[in-house]
């Protein structure tokens, strides 16, 4: 990894999918947090 | 409201009968722009466009995308205010917005594929090769994915005038997802449309490139927004009285609220110039040629509408409301145009400028006449500016 | 104020607005391929022949220049690079009796840490580890925005070609280096203006110039550092903003200004949904509670309506029970009195 080019590229590309799955990740999160409220 | 059946009367009369004065003109319009198209790629971009080496961005990204995005941002503002924050007394005009803020990103697509050297290359982003470290990037990813949601955003009207209950309760049941994912997608993309800008802080002149570009656009879109859903309520109230169900007062209640809104974000507008220039230690810089321009557009664009949408919302009168909302339409527009090509590069003799080519306006005018002719085709037939009978009262 | 504070506070603010990746820029620093290539480009020394024009236009198979080399004129408009034209030399200061002209050629400055490559959305630019940055014309859709974001201004582009367009710029004669050949222009220079080595061993010599001749030169090396330092290397007899070359620009490389924002992604992809489902929750508990509220505002009414109705029942009644006595005690005492007139007849 020589360049700032180098490590934006490999950070940001990173960062994207890590963001998308976080963003994936929450439904799942949120359904188990208000699965005994649906119930009702 | 049926425009399917076909007219079986003679044939004069069934053509006589579509060369409506409306349809002549759009006709003329967006025959024009096609011709103009053909001649741009057959002949390139400078035989249709005035850009140049110091202005590779003129009006097809300067209004088209830039303007085009943010005037668009009504979509996820009414949405989310119905939605997330459950202010029902907007749903009436959360369709409509819906529809201008889809058609209005399309436009944005259509400007690109105008503008770009190689447009059918555009999903090498996506497929090819990703530039991960670029703000287009970002723009163009989420630009994508929020044309997708809007898209499935407006199918509801669709699927209800189809008749098709079960895939309509499907996609009404993604509506709070689907704008929470728009919201995300839409402050993402309108900052970052302005922190494209963060790239040249030597050809933007310091006053309108800050560090805080970012929330300056933000925040401006979220006025043109608003602003904008008031303006649409001004033709399509009129153009399709007949389909309202709301009172007049709702409706005026509607408006009267958008003006309150729109006058808080204004003013949240002018606080942060205030305090950029501040920041970034500028004020003498007002005292300037590009200081009496820049007074111009945030004083005369941004401050004033402020002001009136404020009186107006006080006082309750609905003129003002429409006049404020033009004037800050026009203000974004002429912001997005400073950076892109007005003050862009302003260093370089006057004589270098850029000025757009009527060919390119042509183009600019067809692209939103196409957007006028379709949102009116889907309002005349399906629940747009009225509640389908089945599904009223819905969430 | 001159740009430089603009340059060092848009980098210094952007570097506290984002999260990590600007850290790479001012608390780590990146070196980049060691051993790499650069040019020196000592503007005492040109003399504006244009000779570098001529050969650059040759090499890569472009329009031949418009104004033959000794044609003054060509120098009373200061021109900039185009599609045809990848390098130009200006002159920028007009012989008087004690200083000869001044010129300076203008290219690709091949930044150590390329601007154009980081907001090329389809990285359609490569800095290669011999130095000279790349462009692709096999990636590029035609966006423009490395032209825009170029702050030497040196990128143009084929608004000619209808379905095929490139931006073109300087390409250090990739092609040549690697075969070990000396760029055009380099080759070309007759007065040793331009000199082609490895970018330390340029620096080097330019500082020994500079040492050895100080009335000669301005004591600074132009690309050693600013926005992170480009292969160019120049060196100058008078200020460099005489030479349309800003003065004072940070060393902070561009392209972490340009990114630094992308850092609040992640961010408000991680936080908005948690926080607006949030919202979302409160607001419609506002209005269960509002609606709590109605319900128990309008059985109260009921009830209070209810015992009014009630009390008004029961003294109706009670009004009607009293009639009834008093009529039945009239009754009575009539009665009484018919009597009473009855016994006494």
């Amino acid at each position: 990894m020589h360049t700032l080019f180098d490590f934006l590229t490999y950070t940001k590309a990173l960062g994207y999918i890590v963001a998308g799955l976080l963003l994936v990740g929450f439904i799942p999160f949120w359904m188990f947090l208000t699965e005994r409220e649906r119930e009702e | 409201m049926s425009e399917l059946t076909v007219d079986a009367g003679p044939p004069d009369a069934g053509l006589s009968k579509h060369l409506t004065p409306f349809n002549i003109i759009t006709g003329i319009i967006l025959a024009g722009g096609a011709v103009i198209l053909g001649i741009r790629f057959t002949q390139g971009l400078s035989a249709t466009t005035n850009l140049s080496h110091n202005y590779p961005w003129g009006l097809w990204i300067g209004f088209d995308v830039m303007s085009g995005v943010a005037l668009a941002a009504g979509g996820f503002v009414t949405s989310t205010a119905v939605y997330v924050f459950g202010m029902k007394e907007y749903k009436p005009v959360v369709r409509a917005a819906i529809l201008t803020g889809f058609l209005g990103y399309f436009l944005v697509v259509l400007g690109l594929l105008a503008d770009l050297g190689r447009p059918w290359r555009l999903p090498y982003a996506f497929i090819k090769s990703a530039g991960p470290t670029s703000p287009l990037f970002e723009v163009a990813l989420c630009v994508a994915l929020y044309l997708t949601v809007l898209f499935i955003e407006s199918t509801p009207a669709v699927l209800e005038w189809l008749g098709l209950k079960r895939w309509r309760k499907v996609v009404g049941s993604l509506t709070l997802g689907l704008t929470i994912f728009g919201l995300i997608l839409s402050t993402m993309h309108q900052s970052t449309l302005g922190a494209m800008f963060m790239a040249t802080p030597t050809k933007l002149h310091p006053l309108w490139y800050s560090p805080h570009i970012p929330v300056h656009y933000f925040v401006s879109a979220v006025a043109a927004g608003l602003a904008m859903v008031i303006v649409e309520g001004l033709f399509s109230h009129r153009a399709f009285h007949h389909q309202v169900e709301i009172s007049r007062q709702h409706f005026e209640n509607i408006n009267f609220g958008l003006a309150k809104a729109a006058s808080v974000t204004l003013g949240i507008y002018c606080a942060i110039k205030v305090v950029a220039l501040t920041l970034e230690d500028e004020w003498h810089l007002l005292a300037t040629g590009w200081g009496a321009w820049y007074l111009f557009e945030v004083i005369g664009f941004f401050l004033l509408p402020c002001a009136l949408f404020a009186v107006a919302y006080r006082e309750r009168k609905l003129l003002l409301v429409r006049v404020a909302a033009i004037i800050t339409v026009l203000g974004i527009m002429l912001n997005r145009f400073n950076a892109t090509f007005i003050v862009f590069n302003w260093k370089l003799p006057a004589a270098e400028r850029y000025m757009p080519s009527w060919m390119e306006i042509w183009v600019t005018m067809a692209f939103i006449t196409f957007a006028v002719v379709v949102f009116r085709w889907i309002a005349n037939h399906m629940p747009i500016m009225y509640e389908h009978p089945d599904w009223k009262g819905d969430h | 104020m001159s740009i430089s504070r603009r340059g060092f506070i848009g980098g210094a603010a952007a570097a506290a607005l984002a999260t990590g990746t600007a850290e790479a820029g001012t608390v780590k620093k990146f070196e980049g391929y060691p051993g790499r290539y650069g040019l020196l480009h000592d503007t005492t020394l040109c003399v504006g022949c244009r000779s570098c024009e001529v050969a650059c236009k040759e090499v890569n198979g472009l329009t031949p220049v418009e104004a033959p080399v000794g044609d003054t004129e060509i120098f009373d408009a200061v021109r900039r690079t185009t599609d045809t034209s990848l390098t130009v030399v200006n002159r920028y200061l007009e012989a008087d009796n004690d200083q000869p002209a001044v010129y300076r050629k203008l290219q690709c400055m091949h930044c150590n840490e390329p601007c154009c490559a980081t907001v090329c959305l389809v990285q359609a630019f490569e800095k290669t580890p011999e130095g000279p940055v790349l462009y692709h014309p096999e990636l590029c859709m035609g966006c423009r925005y490395c032209v825009m974001a170029c702050p030497y201004n040196a990128l143009a582009y084929e608004y000619d070609d209808p379905l095929t367009p490139k931006v073109m710029r300087c390409t250090m004669c990739y092609d040549r280096i690697k075969e070990g050949l000396l760029p055009g222009c380099a080759e070309a220079c007759p007065m040793g203006a331009i000199t082609f080595g490895g970018r330390e061993e340029l620096i080097e010599i330019a500082r020994e110039r500079i040492r050895k001749f100080p009335d000669r030169y301005i004591n600074h090396i132009f690309g050693e550092h600013e926005f992170g330092g480009t292969s160019w290397l120049l060196l100058s007899g008078v200020e460099f903003g005489k030479l349309d070359l800003e003065e004072g620009l940070t060393s902070e490389p561009l392209p972490a200004i340009a990114t630094s924002y992308l850092g609040v992604v992640p961010l408000v992809v991680t936080i908005y949904p948690g926080l607006l489902m949030g919202m979302h929750a409160f607001s419609k508990r506002q209005q269960a509670v509002a609606k709590k509220e109605r319900e128990e505002a309008v059985a109260q009414t009921l009830e209070a309506a209810e015992e009014a109705t009630q009390k008004k029942l029961a003294a109706a009644a009670d009004r009607a029970a009293k009639d009834k006595a008093r009529a039945v005690d009239t009754a009575v005492k009539k009665a009484l009195a018919e009597a009473e007139q009855g016994g006494e007849s």
